[in-house]
């Protein structure tokens, strides 16, 4: 299954100038829900890019994987509901987060560092606003303890 | 199959805290099945473990295997050379694999990260219930194969108690009402009269009352 994510560099995403201690964000995102972060702007944070071709290839490890190397958030970006290509990838990514989410508090990392948002495809906006909300958790939260 | 469920992250970090290098060990069999131990469980606690010790500034080496079954010597050999240069084993089996694998390396530690509950069946996806209690003495045939001692919560087998309300358990309204099923399922088959005879209580010495069991096959013993 992991041959089937593709993992992009994320340093074309860096604004100008980006300063080191930007916040590490890895991305997650069915292709169908997204199909470039070419559009992303004026982003103050350094993000790893991981396209899934649904998003039920979310699986729990690959999530706690990217805390363990170095991520101080992670986000999935999923279709909304009722859209998924695959009639159920969503609800299953939604239920994998959720359950990670608990895990990440038991762990004492919180789980406010890993959101899941349903965005239409082609939402820039939309996707714009998912990372302002992680980077506004981030503020609270600071960086990854564990990194 | 045997349902388990893996313990709690905070158990399991107590437990292996004091070792510093642990095989975090899955079973490929039933408890994979219920997700409390198969190989993305050990591979997800393994994680897990190592984001909370890293957090807490403690270095802790973890090492993930998954055989096919801890229950069967077989397939336990594999686990021989990890369990070797390993401190602890975390077994993620059932108790029957956890003490399979500490029968078989005898100077590892070997630690439980499952709690085993109940032989069941998976209901529907993600649900699972308990179906036998292994009386050793099997009675299905006569409650036309609903069984009254894992499935009615007061083990009754001569009728229903009268207090369940609409085919529901007065203990748990959640629970069905085992002899509404066995009726209900009499009556369909039109096999009601068969219910009139007593049934005399178990011996209860086939079960867990007689001490730990043995099953000897002699014509698979060479």
């Amino acid at each position: 299954m992991v041959e089937n994510l593709k993992v992009v560099s994320a340093t074309t995403f860096k604004p100008e100038n980006a300063e080191y201690s930007k916040p590490k964000i890895t991305l997650f995102h069915c292709i169908n829900a997204i199909s470039s972060l070419t559009d992303l702007v004026n982003l103050n944070c350094d993000i790893t890019e991981i396209q899934m071709p649904c998003s039920s290839m979310t699986r729990e490890v690959f999530l706690l994987r990217a805390f363990e190397a170095g991520a101080d958030a992670v986000i999935v970006i999923v279709c909304p509901k009722g859209t998924c290509r695959y009639i159920e990838g969503n609800i299953r990514a939604g239920k994998r987060v959720a359950r990670m989410k608990k895990l990440l508090d038991e762990i004492g990392l919180d789980g406010r560092r890993l959101e899941i948002f349903y965005i239409p495809q082609g939402d820039q906006t939309a996707l714009n606003d998912a990372i302002y909300q992680i980077t506004d958790n981030l503020a609270a939260l600071r960086s990854n303890p564990t990194a | 199959m045997i349902v388990g469920e893996q313990k709690p992250l905070a158990e399991i970090k107590d437990k292996v805290s004091s070792y510093s290098k642990l095989l975090i060990l899955g079973c490929g069999t039933c408890v994979k099945t219920c997700f409390a131990g198969g190989e993305d469980e050990v591979a997800i606690l393994a994680s897990a473990l190592r984001l909370s010790f890293r957090k807490d500034d403690i270095n802790i080496k973890i090492e993930e295997l998954t055989i096919e079954r801890q229950c069967e010597d077989e397939f336990i050999k594999e686990a021989a050379t990890a369990v070797g240069r390993n401190d602890a084993v975390l077994s993620l089996a059932c108790g029957a694999g956890v003490q399979m694998i500490a029968n078989r390396f005898a100077r590892s530690p070997v630690l439980p990260g499952v709690n085993t509950t109940f032989i069941g069946v998976l209901e529907k996806q993600g649900l699972f219930t308990e179906k036998c209690l292994g009386c050793g003495n099997c009675m299905l045939d006569i409650f036309v194969g609903i069984c009254p001692i894992s499935r009615c919560s007061k083990k009754l087998f001569n009728g229903p108690c009268g207090g369940s309300q609409n085919g529901k358990c007065e203990v748990n309204a959640e629970i069905d009402c085992a002899w509404q099923l066995i009726i209900d399922r009499s009556k369909s088959f039109g096999q009601m009269d068969r219910l009139i005879t007593y049934i005399p209580p178990k011996d209860w010495r086939s079960s867990q009352a007689g001490g730990p069991r043995k099953l000897v096959r002699e014509d698979h013993i060479i």
